[in-house]
């Protein structure tokens, strides 16, 4: 690269010499504001080997040493076999987490895959429409969708025990209740995770959507004229042809669904009895309520290696080697 | 299910009427508009709760559409001496462009930078890059809270938007943009006199126009729904952005749900309106880049 600079130099002169002041003049406040994402970074891999608490005045290099000694692995052993009750409440964070990440992944291409192929198959004057109001929660702020979501779940006054009460069931305290569960998964849990299908599903409706617009229509039509029926053209054309997409969608949903964080603070905020205590929730109150930042970073570099796994898995098992 | 024909068999007469291929289609319509109701029906009820007095909301079994409308939510939302609704718009309004601004700028400039220049280290700086973008926030969360409490950015909405000054994402959305710019166009230029930032602002700028919209505009939606890191830094209520004004109203109000849908209200019906007049845009920058 040196040598193209220089050859570069001498044969247009002054305008090299421009041209390399520019890329300095870009670079250099580049790589000072790229150094503090080093050092941030730094410092999270280091705090997570710390019993450190911001409240604590502890040893001259940022506070580490001192009253916030170090504790090496020590973490990590609690997080595994530790009976404190923070070890405790992280196991719980963890497996509401594999939880709501694994309900939400088939439930939301069950219903993402098939509305999109519906409509890209009517080829309805009115796609435009029903895509545009499919996307509207994906817009909607957590915050907002919570609350919708709240008053729909209320007690007393919401509309989904409005709708039990009228076909003679019992209503129910979704969001509080503590004692039942579906499935082997708390009542409260499912309830925050229809609110989160409810605003997430738009967006991978929308990438389906494009996808199969993709499919180049000659090979439909080969399809059509081999006498395949539309549910054999589905699995046997469709779905390989969009792999790619499935792919995306699928580390996508499940990146997004392990750092779950706004609309359960909101809704249920880890209640009832931490049944829906998801793990970025658990960093978030260790970290800035309990002013654990030691632990918390800890439990964040975990989250963050079972976020590579899973896309490194997921990649591992979508991947195709071909184009069409 | 849709769009069968070729299940109807080829020796029927093309008079019957195709009941396979209606059915199918009736079928399909049904599932979309179910799909749609459901999708509709709670912005619905927040729109139709929040003219409801609260006597009504708290109804047993609850009426769908309010026996009286009333606008005595709004008032009294916009009569709150405790909740200067302007105020927080402006915060979020201040952070949604410094956000969008600070990242166009750094994106194209960078980017065109990788593109069409050749310097040491390129591809070290490049691969800085790659990885910086793959590192989830709830890493980064902690140490840069413990930076801004230093730096007593806590409450300011500058420490708010330091950190995502430069955005990855951009950078190569926009790098892969600027490789399709005709790098005679730039010399043409350079050898009539412009200076290397002329021919930044002047011609790359102005050849970016449609990656740049799409990039705005997801920024802002993500900046103004944005949640977690403006919670932690923002504990200040004056400070605060709309969602996390929305959680504060919801908490001191608890028991006052018709109160709580306006503000809900007030506060989600912009973004949506501002994506009902640029939903092409929108929807095709979201497929395009796929990030949320």
């Amino acid at each position: 690269m040196n040598l193209t600079m220089k050859r570069s130099k001498k044969s247009t002169g002054g305008l090299a010499i421009a041209k390399r002041r520019f890329v300095t003049g870009v670079t250099v406040p580049l790589l000072l504001y790229e150094s503090l994402g080093i050092f941030v970074l730094g410092w999270a891999f280091v705090l997570m080997f710390f019993d450190y608490s911001s409240g604590r005045i502890g040893g001259p290099i940022l506070g580490l040493g001192g009253s916030n000694p170090f504790v090496g692995l020590r973490h990590f052993i609690e997080m595994i076999k530790g009976t404190s009750v923070e070890a405790g409440l992280f196991r719980t964070s963890l497996r509401n987490t594999l939880i709501f990440a694994v309900a939400i992944l088939p439930l939301n291409l069950a219903i993402t895959l098939p509305l999109a192929w519906l409509l890209e198959t009517i080829g309805s004057r009115f796609k435009a429409l029903y895509r545009t109001i499919y996307f509207l929660p994906v817009l909607t702020s957590s915050v907002g969708v919570a609350l919708i979501w709240m008053s729909m779940y209320d007690p007393q006054a919401g509309w989904i025990n409005a709708i039990i009460r009228f076909f003679g069931g019992t209503p129910f305290s979704w969001l509080s209740d503590p004692r039942a569960g579906f499935a082997g998964v708390s009542v409260a849990m499912w309830a925050v995770i229809l609110a989160y299908l409810w605003q997430d599903y738009g967006y991978n409706m929308v990438i389906f959507i494009a996808a199969l617009q993709g499919i180049p229509q000659e090979l439909k039509d080969a399809a059509m004229i081999d006498g395949t029926n539309a549910w054999q053209a589905f699995i046997k054309i469709t779905l390989p042809l969009i792999r790619p997409t499935m792919l995306f969608v699928c580390v996508m949903t499940m990146l997004s669904s392990f750092q779950v964080f706004d609309i359960i603070q909101v809704m249920t905020n880890g209640d009832p009895n931490n049944q829906t205590q998801v793990l970025m929730l658990d960093i978030y109150k260790n970290a800035f309520r309990y002013q654990n930042l030691g632990w918390a970073a800890a439990e964040s570099f975990v989250l963050f290696i079972i976020v590579m796994i899973v896309t490194i898995i997921q990649m591992r098992v979508l991947r195709t080697d071909w184009e069409y | 299910m849709a769009a069968n024909t070729l299940s109807v068999p080829v020796t029927r007469t093309r008079t019957s009427f195709p009941w396979g291929k209606f059915f199918s289609r009736f079928l399909a319509y049904f599932a979309l508009t179910l799909g749609l109701s459901l999708t509709l029906l709670p912005f619905i009820m927040m729109i139709l709760s929040s003219f409801k007095t609260n006597l009504e909301l708290l109804r047993v079994p609850p009426t769908f559409w309010p026996e009286r409308f009333t606008f005595e939510n709004y008032t009294r939302i916009f009569n709150d001496p405790k909740l200067p609704l302007l105020r927080f718009y402006g915060n979020s309004a201040f952070v949604a462009v410094f956000n969008v601004c600070s990242t166009l700028f750094t994106s194209s400039l960078i980017g065109y930078m990788f593109a069409k220049f050749e310097f040491p280290g390129k591809k070290i700086l490049f691969g800085w890059f790659l990885t910086m973008m793959m590192i989830p926030t709830q890493i980064t969360m902690i140490p840069s809270y413990l930076i801004l409490a230093k730096l007593h950015l806590i409450n300011s909405l500058w420490g708010l938007v330091i950190f995502s000054a430069v955005d990855a994402f951009g950078i190569f959305m926009l790098r892969q943009f600027c490789e399709t710019l005709p790098t005679e166009l730039l010399d043409a230029a350079r050898i009539d006199g412009a200076s290397e930032w002329q021919i930044y602002l002047r011609i790359v700028l102005p050849q970016l126009g449609a990656p740049l919209a799409t990039l705005g505009i997801l920024g802002f939606m993500q900046t103004w729904n944005a949640y977690l890191w403006p919670m932690i830094v923002l504990q200040k209520i004056e400070a605060r952005t709309l969602p996390i004004i929305l959680t504060w109203f919801n908490s001191t109000h608890t028991g006052q749900g018709a109160l709580v849908m306006a503000a809900t209200v007030l506060i989600i019906m912009p973004i949506l309106i501002v994506f009902l007049f640029f939903q092409r845009w929108i929807v095709q920058g979201f497929t395009m880049t796929g990030f949320k």
